[in-house]
């Protein structure tokens, strides 16, 4: 046995340092993150460059990262020392940093004055500065001149185009609150107001959002829009205007004419003008970086100079030295959006900004879907907030935790030298030696490197807090949990709830496999058929591509304007469906999804399973005159359903937790409705203030579920299973 | 006659749930083929203007000094997934014969642990791993990649292979015993070769969790020479637009090799799927 | 080639005692064959001898050796499963050499002893073949060859012909012996089949509830079973039983006085065992039976029918078949070498 693994360790140590050796950085590197793409990573690669010629000794290795794990990846690696000595990210995060101890403080300095105090502002948190803003990232106008003559002065004006059929009057993304928040900007509301709460209140608030429902109803804006959405129908001149960001420029083709405009004012709201919300980018120096010098200095060469004017010429970046723009000034497109960003909010630092977004947006979802008044969703959206940021359940004196772990751990000595004293118990350990010659190495591999962490992971369920800042709070997550937090038991995104919905979403889906998947494999298993080989392969397609590409498909085909679905029930004279706004549709959809990831799974076992099924048996059926019906219910589904149970366990295990069909298919639409317990989980751990605590008991609760209810199919299985 | 209707039959059923089957992965190909970015609204997917700019752009990714990029991305994701399910395979193949043929102390206890690792949702797993991986100094390196992929794979891996192994008469280990094999040597000689239709089907498993998986490689690995496919693959979504196109392209690209296994095995996959009898 | 001698053996799985303190002993060269009806640890007796189950006590001795701790390997032993258990990956060449190769025996020697083997098997144009292109006749022979050609100092075979076909059954039996005959080898051989156990066996050994209840060449098993067990189970049609009682020397079945060997110390009552082989038609006298249904097989024939209470088995001459019918009654008269008397209590034989 020891062979095998030395093999296997033998092979890994041939492949891996070839990989390993070119990871390893060098002490004198400075190592800068980004999640730029395209036009903006090609200027800071080119300006990396500029800085290394004009100051010998630094060498500058750039590491993209995907956006989606910057956060996340940051946070865990620069703690490690593993993180990078300056990373380039939003300044709406500097307050979590900052919490975290993930940045250093920049002294503004030199470049105090070519910077505008309110953009250094951005990155002050507690009197101290912590990053060096580099560009500008807001909203602004874009027109389509061949359909406008002239740019828009108001919203208004955008509502009254006449256009011809299949052309919006505006592209924007009406159902996000980011990208709404001008309007409630122009009536005088931000998403938070100026002590980090709920911002969206009173009248005018309401009235942003009527007016805001009216953009959609009388089709002036697309539905559903998403970023690729709005830019699409801009390049493909079915949009008059978009509201959208610098980076569509990249995308819109050579053909199109076309202007940017600060964003237009709404006479609704008295003539004031939509006001985007602003973010700053900036360069951030890691709390660990090995050259805190080279790093510092490198920011400010990113953001003045130089470093600003290749990162305006090349990566179309709105800059924010002063003094690049006395050489920029001639570059209108960028000069507008300089504009547009001027007459902005800057987005709050407040660390509730990042819990916000969600019941705003799904506050203004409900209007727009005509399933809410505008009192009443953002009465809903006050509340949601509300609980999101109720404040962490208090400190409890750790020393009962620690009390109760150790006598849990005595409990366990106990139990173990009891049963270690037994003398049959000790013959049989002699026994089992030999076996554990060859469980050793994957006992040590799982108990370490799977069980630990899920143990740990467990165990910050006692725990509460924001982000790596937690502390002791025994059973408080599990009490409001399972309490719903005071609330009502079954009341919306509560606990219970969510696992009704998470139960029906198991039963369902395994219920579908199961009927999919066998009743492919009975056809598929008929002796005679032609081309089974390539209706095996076609069939087992699902699989083989990686859940989150067709996940991501999936929400596609069922977009309400643009999506497949629709289009195919267009076919038939069916009006299209809006999938994600009533939760059963939304439901179905999640469905959909997953029984097309899941069927190819229980098909392949089924077919496995059929194969050892004696034909004999069929042959004395047929015989006795049983029809092909009698013969289904009274052979084969007896013989498979032993073959099939195991694979029913486990499948239903997997679709409890499947995490990434309901996160990227409905996204818990309408309304966190259709959220699973697992999504839940990770909403609380990830999205809603990394409240890790929080969302580890959550992953308990899901795993004592699931224990239990597995432990009660067991023993009610159990007879059957004796009769193999 | 009645033979031939049930057959025609058969086929409408069929070429129904292949059409089902086919056409998401049909729409993400008309996408790739699209120059442009956003789906057009519209039943069939057939791409508007098909072009390979998308595949040309995802395969031509250079580095600043102009070395090939994808190329060596794509030499990560094949090392990093062939050695996990070497790994995996060479960690769950005893465990799981153990299982299968040995009487021992803490079995049943094992076998729940393992049970119990499929329950527990790895979310409240990531930090704690990653602290972990760190004091063992695998971080940042494909070896720790490697290393938390195969383990990952190992439970399943070996309730797949108990499966296969008590599928195996006892006889011909014992045979081979009787003719001078070690209990070990039987084990190697006999058993592994007869399993080899599980064997290439759990490696075929251990193979797609390290070939798919995105969250830890993004979070792992720290340099664009490392990154594995998906992590590329998530580089064309932005903070606020994504290039569909591109990524739509690239997930076929990384989808190819592993249809291609799945061809390859598709009669293993009959046979090895045991679901390996997962009895707590 | 080596001696097997086997001292009190136990063996308990579980609540079962599988074995109970066997003891044998097997001369170099012998054919030896254990029968008994299943369950009755023959097959557990014939692993422990191959070293693939440990005995709780006991001592297994090949040749001189002690071997009761060694694993299978170093025992020298081969071994013919039941399930021939041919490795479905190797072709029928490399089973017959997988043993030479464990061994490390030369390539030549290999090459050499598997066209030996392939040549006396009639295996020659299978070689390159794998098990499942097989037929059972032909896997049966290739499992019987991986074990000749490792040349080893005890064969040791688990119901080899239990899954071939009557005719082949026959064929192979014979095939066996000439085997046995040519190597000379001590062989080890399980069976329920009493066919195979009278036929083959230099030395019968009758197990029933892991122990040994008659060991012995088989004519003297058959003609002197030492229980009543072994006389039940040696012999088709099995032998009839009689409880009887014994008045003053004579054996009194049914109210009929049997012409008995003299018994001196013999209890009152005992229990008669009579071959349906040794009756014979008498004209008066003997036992009567009544005919419930008779078996014709053509040169004989079999008359099943009741003796008193008792249930009773009658061979008759072939062409005397036709002339029985439901209801009518037989004389049997009982040669008095043939009685077999058991204690009621102990079924041991009363001799």
């Amino acid at each position: 046995m020891r062979r095998g693994v030395t093999i296997g360790l033998a092979l890994l140590a041939l492949l891996v340092p070839g990989l390993a050796s070119s990871l390893a950085c060098a002490q004198d590197e400075l190592r800068v993150w980004h999640a730029y793409r395209g036009r903006e990573e090609a200027a800071l690669v080119e300006a990396a460059r500029a800085f290394e010629a004009s100051a010998p000794g630094v060498h500058v290795v750039l590491v993209a990262q995907p956006f989606g794990a910057y956060a996340s990846k940051l946070g865990s690696a620069i703690p490690t020392g593993n993180g990078p000595d300056l990373f380039i990210d939003t300044h709406d995060r500097v307050a979590a940093y900052q919490r975290a101890g993930l940045v250093a403080s920049v002294a503004s300095g030199p470049l105090e004055a070519r910077i505008a105090p309110e953009h250094w502002g951005a990155f002050r948190v507690a009197g101290e500065v912590y990053g060096v803003p580099l560009s500008l990232k807001g909203a602004a106008l874009y027109v389509n001149l061949d359909r406008v003559a002239a740019p828009p002065e108001t919203l208004e004006d955008i509502e009254a185009l006449r256009l011809p059929d299949g052309v919006f009057p505006l592209a924007m993304e009406a159902e996000s609150a980011y990208w709404t928040a001008p309007l409630f900007a122009a009536y005088g509301r931000g998403l938070l107001d100026d002590e980090g709460g709920w911002g969206l209140t009173g009248e005018p608030a309401e009235r942003a959002l009527t007016h805001l429902a009216r953009l959609v109803e009388r089709g002036v804006v697309p539905e559903e829009s998403t970023g690729a959405l709005v830019g699409q129908l801009f390049s493909d001149g079915r949009a008059a205007t978009a509201i959208s960001g610098p980076w569509l420029a990249a995308e819109l083709p050579e053909a199109l004419r076309w202007q940017v405009v600060p964003l237009p004012r709404v006479e609704g709201a008295g003539g004031a003008p939509m006001r985007p919300y602003v973010t700053v980018e900036g360069a951030y120096v890691s709390a660990e970086a090995r050259a805190p010098e080279a790093a510092l200095r490198f920011a400010r060469y990113l953001a003045t100079g130089p470093g600003a004017l290749l990162r305006a010429r090349r990566g179309r970046q709105v800059v924010t030295d002063r003094e690049a723009w006395s050489s920029l000034g001639s570059d209108g497109f960028l000069a507008r959006f300089r504009e547009a960003a001027e007459g902005g909010v800057i987005t709050p630092t407040h660390e509730n900004m990042s819990v916000v977004y969600v019941p705003a947006d799904r506050a203004i979802r409900k209007v727009m879907r005509g399933t809410a008044s505008p009192a009443e969703a953002l009465a809903e959206g006050a509340h949601r907030f509300e609980d999101l940021t109720r404040p962490l359940p208090d400190p409890v004196d750790p020393s009962w935790g620690v009390a109760a772990l150790g006598a849990l751990s005595l409990l366990l000595v106990v139990w173990m030298t009891a049963r270690l004293r037994d003398p049959e118990m000790r013959v049989a350990i002699r026994r089992s030696m030999p076996a554990y010659r060859y469980v050793a190495h994957a006992a040590l591999a799982v108990g370490l490197l799977v069980i630990l962490p899920l143990a740990v992971g467990g165990a910050t369920s006692f725990f509460a807090g924001r982000g790596t800042d937690m502390h002791f709070v025994g059973l408080a997550n599990y009490v409001d949990i399972l309490t719903a937090r005071g609330g009502d038991l079954l009341g919306h995104g509560s606990f219970w709830l969510t696992l009704l919905v998470t139960v029906l979403w198991t039963v369902l889906n395994v219920a579908l496999h199961v009927v999919i998947g066998v009743s492919l494999a009975l056809v598929l298993h008929r002796p005679y058929l032609r081309l089974k080989g390539v209706y095996r392969v076609l069939l087992i397609l699902p699989w083989a591509v990686p859940n989150y590409v067709t996940a991501l498909a999936w929400k596609g085909m069922f977009h309400r304007q643009f999506g497949a679905v629709n289009a195919i029930l267009g076919g038939f004279g069916i009006e299209p469906v809006s999938w994600f706004s009533h939760w059963a549709t939304a439901f179905g959809a999640n469905v959909a999804t997953n029984v097309w990831l899941g069927f190819p799974f229980m098909m392949v076992v089924t077919l496995g399973a059929l194969t050892a099924i004696p034909k004999d048996l069929y042959e004395a059926a047929a015989v006795d005159g049983a029809t092909a019906w009698q013969r289904f219910w009274k052979i084969t589904a007896p013989l498979l359903a032993p073959s099939l149970a195991p694979a029913v366990a486990m499948g239903s295990v997997w679709t409890f937790n499947m995490f990434n069909v309901v996160f990227l298919v409905s996204g818990g639409e309408p309304d966190g409705g259709t959220e699973i317990l697992v999504s839940e989980a990770y909403r609380w751990a990830f999205t809603r203030g990394n409240q890790y605590g929080y969302g580890a008991a959550y992953a308990v609760l899901i795993f004592v579920i699931l224990a239990i209810t597995t432990r009660l199919t067991a023993r009610l299985t159990g007879p059957s299973e004796a009769r193999r | 006659m009645r033979r031939g209707g049930a057959e025609a039959l058969a086929h409408v059923a069929l070429v129904a749930a292949v059409a089902f089957a086919l056409y998401p992965v049909l729409w993400v190909v008309s996408l790739a083929l699209s120059p442009t970015d956003a789906p057009s609204p519209s039943a069939l997917p057939l791409p508007t203007d098909p072009s390979t700019v998308h595949f040309a752009e995802v395969l031509g990714t250079r580095d600043a000094d102009g070395a090939w990029l994808f190329g060596r991305q794509l030499f990560n994701s094949v090392m990093i997934a062939t050695a996990t399910s070497l790994v995996a395979i060479a960690i769950a193949t005893p465990a799981a014969y153990a299982l299968a043929r040995f009487r021992f102390v803490g079995a049943e206890a094992g076998t729940k642990a393992l049970l119990a690792t499929q329950m527990f949702p790895g979310v409240a797993a990531a930090i704690p791993l990653y602290i972990l991986l760190d004091a063992l100094h695998l971080l940042d390196s494909a070896t720790g990649l490697v290393l938390v992929y195969a383990t990952t794979a190992v439970p399943f891996a070996i309730f797949q292979l108990r499966g296969a192994f008590e599928g195996i008469p006892r006889e011909l280990e014992e045979a081979a015993m009787v003719d001078g094999a070690t209990r070990f040597g039987a084990f190697v000689r006999v058993v592994l070769p007869a399993a080899r239709p599980a064997l290439a089907i759990t490696g075929l498993f251990a193979f797609m969790t390290a070939w798919n998986e995105f969250i830890l490689a993004a979070t792992f690995l720290s340099s664009e020479e490392s990154y594995t496919l998906p992590v590329v693959l998530q580089r064309y979504v932005g903070e606020y637009d994504a290039q569909w196109g591109a990524f739509a392209a690239g997930a076929i690209l990384v989808s190819v090799p592993v249809m291609a296994l799945f061809y390859a095995l598709q009669r293993n996959l009959v046979g090895g799927l045991t679901a390996g009898g997962v009895k707590g | 080639m080596a001696s097997l001698t086997l001292r009190g053996l136990r063996k308990r799985l579980g609540e079962n005692e599988i074995l109970r303190g066997i003891d044998l002993d097997v001369e170099d060269g012998a054919f030896v064959v254990l029968v008994g009806p299943s369950g009755c640890g023959k097959s557990t007796l014939l692993r422990t001898i191959a070293g693939l189950e440990t005995p709780d006590a006991g001592e297994v001795r090949i040749g001189d050796v002690d071997v009761t701790e060694r694993p299978p390997r170093e025992r020298d032993v081969a071994m013919v499963f039941q399930s021939y258990a041919l490795y479905p990956h190797l072709s029928v060449g490399e089973n017959l050499a997988f043993g030479l190769k464990l061994r490390k025996e030369p390539a030549s020697v290999i090459e050499a002893r598997v066209a030996e083997v392939a040549g006396m098997l009639g295996l020659d144009d299978l070689l390159e073949r794998y098990p499942r292109q097989l037929s059972g006749g032909q896997r049966q022979r290739v499992a019987m060859g991986r074990a000749i050609a490792r040349r080893p100092r005890l064969f040791l075979f688990d119901e080899p012909l239990s899954n071939l076909d009557a005719a082949l059954r026959t064929e192979v039996r014979v095939e066996i012996k000439r085997l046995h005959a040519r190597l000379a080898s001590t062989m080890v051989y399980v069976t329920h089949d009493q066919v195979e156990a009278m036929t083959l066996a230099d030395q019968l050994v009758v197990l029933n509830r892991g122990e040994v209840e008659q060991a012995g060449p088989p004519l003297e098993v058959y003609h002197r079973p030492a229980s009543r067990f072994v006389a039940a189970f040696m012999g088709s049609p099995a032998m009839n039983f009689l409880e009887v009682a014994i008045e003053g020397g004579e054996v009194v079945a049914d109210g009929v006085r049997l012409d008995a060997p003299a018994l001196d110390d013999a209890p009152a009552r005992a229990l008669l065992g009579v071959r349906p082989h040794d009756v014979v038609e008498a004209e008066d006298g003997g036992l009567e039976m009544t005919v419930d249904v008779v078996e014709a097989m053509g040169f004989e024939a079999y008359a099943h029918g009741r003796v008193g209470e008792a249930r009773f088995v009658a061979r008759v001459p072939g062409e005397r078949a036709a002339g029985l019918a439901r209801g009518d009654v037989l004389r049997l008269a009982v040669d008095r070498e043939s009685l077999h008397l058991f204690d009621l209590e102990t079924e041991r034989a009363i001799r």
